[in-house]
């Protein structure tokens, strides 16, 4: 009996040393150490960690209350893992969170502390700024620029002497001269390209910022015109040989790879990989240009824009004041300056020095006229999805009405 | 021994003796309940990690939870009935995980058999080249995606430029690219990574197979087609049954290979259960929605163990 006892009482400690082992660690630790108060920042980029160590380090120095613990987590499963801390009270104080179906996920579960009132809001660019706002409120401010356009190859469109074109017509001659002189004219990420190009090509033929978000509505229709032109455009250079062989099959890396190696001139990404390719052929001299799908005097827009990496202050977090210092540190344009060019980013805040030939280049966009993506105007993600998998079956071969209508049909069936 | 001679006192008797009934009343008694804290964790481990989930999953199936909200509605079965009778992404995705699960399965349970008879013999050289055939298990499902996704790619790729440089440039696809081919161009790697897996078990299998029946074969004159037909395949028959089992349950649940190298594109024509369930949750947030697939993914998957286990046990062969 007393060892049966004895059985029983060890049992019992071990389970409740390993429940105790499995309790939380703020029980224990807390986020509050002597006088200094720890908030945590929540991001995807993992790439950027150094860059933000060494201004965490700065912010730390100038705010000796005030410890930053940074967690980086994958880009793919991000919004999964840090909605559920964020709205269980638990998660980091300051985050990151993407523009578009993501955003309006976050703001619809009251993930964000509205910042509209506070100082650092002037720093930004204005009209780089609409990614964050719903409802007249601005919930979270975009710290990162890209332009959703193909890069292009100055060296060998000078060689051949050739000018960005300005309209459909000059695209096309572009493209002919660039494959008569032995080059791929567009390189085609199959597994990216078909979200990225389908941006500029779609700006100019239903040129209004609420295009794709009227789908959700029913207001607009993918067997529309304006979307079944784009597809037919679409077609038209594929069928002319104009983007590389395979665009389907050919991964980013890849497509990134031949346009590193001069293979071809013009890469259907954006400016996000101009850093990646100068890495790779820092010889190679790059732009930006739009694939103008109308005449010159029918352009309203020259490319497409993407204000993303949007910084926000959890709600339920107890440090808002410390998160609000932490995101105007982060602003401060010398500041800024200081990530831009440790890790080749272009940002929305204004006063920016940038110290590489590709963010200067990127930065002289923010003149022209460009249209925020009108892919993260979408809140559904099938609608999205239903818009690439429509131009991954014209590249297959489908024709454009008939992409268009079973795009439409899903798109039908996600808003229903 | 207590326990046999009870048997045997209770099969003797038409009705139980007062003994045995007192025996039984004793035992009763000596019930340990101690023991019972003995399983507790193990109890708790599954409860927490597997049924917990797996009762979840039913009753978020029944909802319309995005997965951020804390509030939901209830639906019905109208996440099931939408799925299966509206949803053609869903039907194209259990058409690929078909096509996928069985080009994997003859693919991989021949070729290894095939191997498995090759290599059986414990020589130096048999034993080295198991292992060759086996490492391709032990690398990382990611890695390996990463490396067959350059190899297929069309411009860059070596496969196509050997093709090209051997002058067999017709043979040359779009490997991932072309939506008729790209699902068979993941069966492959999937083949590649897991046959020295299964080989190893055909081995395992053939070694168990008693000598003395190989030489009363060769005695009675038996050709080698005979030898494999009348005595390898019928005694390797629990090996196969072992081997087909598992490569239809992993190929069913391949979700790293798939999402890694296509993410299920182009044009759907890659995606598979476990991926679609993946992207209606984790891309589409529509968690309701992905756990109503992953009820009908789970009642897939223990129909097929279902009927493994059956075939399993008709094929246990004894000598």
């Amino acid at each position: 009996m007393k060892k049966q006892m004895l059985l029983l009482m060890m049992v019992v400690l071990l389970i409740g040393s390993v429940l105790a082992g499995c309790g939380n660690a703020d029980e224990t630790g807390g986020a509050e150490s002597g006088d200094a108060t720890t908030i945590n920042f929540l991001h995807w980029r993992g790439e950027d960690t150094e860059a933000f160590n060494a201004i965490i380090e700065k912010f730390e120095e100038e705010n000796p209350n005030i410890n930053v613990e940074m967690n980086a987590l994958p880009s793919d499963s991000y919004i999964a893992n840090a909605s559920a801390t964020l709205l269980s009270g638990k998660g980091a104080d300051v985050f990151a969170s993407f523009p578009g179906s993501q955003f309006e996920a976050l703001q619809e579960s009251g993930a964000y502390v509205e910042l509209g009132d506070q100082a650092f809001i002037d720093r930004f660019s204005e009209n780089m700024l609409g990614a964050g706002q719903k409802d007249g409120k601005q919930l979270a401010v975009p710290y990162q620029l890209v332009y959703n356009i193909p890069v292009y190859n100055k060296g060998v469109f000078e060689e051949l002497g050739l000018e960005p074109p300005k309209d459909w017509d000059g695209f096309l001659e572009v493209s002919q001269t660039l494959k008569d002189n032995g080059y791929d004219p567009i390189l085609f990420a199959g597994d990216v390209s078909p979200s990225q190009f389908i941006n500029p090509m779609v700006m100019n033929n239903q040129p209004s910022d609420e295009a794709f978000a009227q789908l959700e509505t029913g207001e607009e229709k993918l067997t529309n015109d304006w979307f079944v032109k784009t597809l037919s455009q679409i077609k038209e250079l594929n069928d002319k040989g104009y983007f590389q062989k395979d665009p389907l099959g050919t991964k980013k890396e890849g497509a990134a790879a031949l346009f590193a190696q001069e293979k071809g001139a013009m890469l259907a990404l954006g400016s996000y990989m101009m850093a990646t390719v100068a890495e790779q052929n820092p010889d190679i001299e790059q732009g930006l240009l739009s694939p103008i799908t109308v005449s010159e005097d029918e352009m309203k827009y020259e490319g497409i824009h993407t204000s993303t990496f949007m910084l926000g202050v959890n709600a339920k977090s107890e440090h808002q004041d410390e998160a609000m210092k932490f995101i105007e540190f982060l602003t401060k344009p010398e500041i800024a300056s200081e990530y831009a060019n440790a890790t080749g980013q272009l940002l929305t805040v204004k006063d920016v020095e940038y110290d590489s030939p590709e963010l200067t280049e990127t930065a002289a966009w923010l003149d022209k006229k460009t249209l925020f993506q009108p892919r993260y105007t979408l809140s559904k993600e099938q609608v999205s999805k239903a818009i690439e998998t429509a131009i991954q079956d014209v590249l297959s071969g489908v024709e454009p009405e008939e992409a268009a209508k079973k795009a439409q049909e899903e798109v039908d069936r996600a808003i229903k | 021994m207590q326990s046999n001679n009870n048997v045997e006192r209770v099969g003797g008797a038409s009705v139980a003796s007062p003994y045995v009934a007192s025996t039984a009343k004793k035992r009763k008694k000596k019930w340990n309940w101690a023991l019972f804290f003995f399983v507790l964790p193990g109890f708790i481990i599954y409860s927490v990690f597997f049924a917990g989930p797996t009762v979840a999953a039913l009753f978020l199936s029944l909802t319309d939870w995005n997965g951020i909200a804390p509030t939901f509605n209830y639906v019905g079965f109208s996440n099931y009935t939408n799925m299966l009778t509206d949803d053609p992404i869903f039907v194209q995705s259990l058409g690929n995980n078909l096509k996928f699960t069985l080009g994997v399965l003859i693919f991989q349970t021949v070729l290894s058999l095939f191997f498995a008879m090759l290599l059986v013999k414990n020589t130096k050289a048999n034993i080295f080249y198991r292992a060759v055939y086996f490492f391709p298990t032990i690398v990382a499902s990611v890695s390996v995606a990463f490396v067959w996704t350059f190899m297929y790619d069309p411009n860059i790729g070596v496969i196509n430029n050997i093709l090209s440089a051997v002058g067999l440039e017709n043979l040359a696809k779009s490997w991932l690219g072309d939506r008729n081919i790209a699902i068979y161009s993941l069966a492959f790697v999937q083949f590649w990574a897991h046959t020295g897996q299964m080989l190893i078990i055909f081995v395992a299998g053939l070694h168990a197979i008693p000598k003395e029946l190989y030489e009363a074969a060769e005695i009675e004159g038996a050709s080698k087609w005979q030898t494999f037909k009348s005595i390898t395949w019928p005694l390797l028959a629990p090996s196969a049954t072992i081997v087909v089992a598992y490569t239809t349950i992993q190929s069913f649940k391949a979700f790293d290979l798939v999402i890694a190298m296509t993410g299920g594109g182009p044009s759907y024509a890659t995606e598979i259960l476990s991926t679609f369930l993946y992207h209606e949750a984790f891309i589409n947030f529509r968690f309701g929605y992905a756990s109503a697939a992953a009820v009908i993914f789970m009642i897939i998957i223990a129909i097929v163990t279902v009927l493994q286990f059956r075939l399993l046990k008709s094929n246990d062969v004894k000598f």
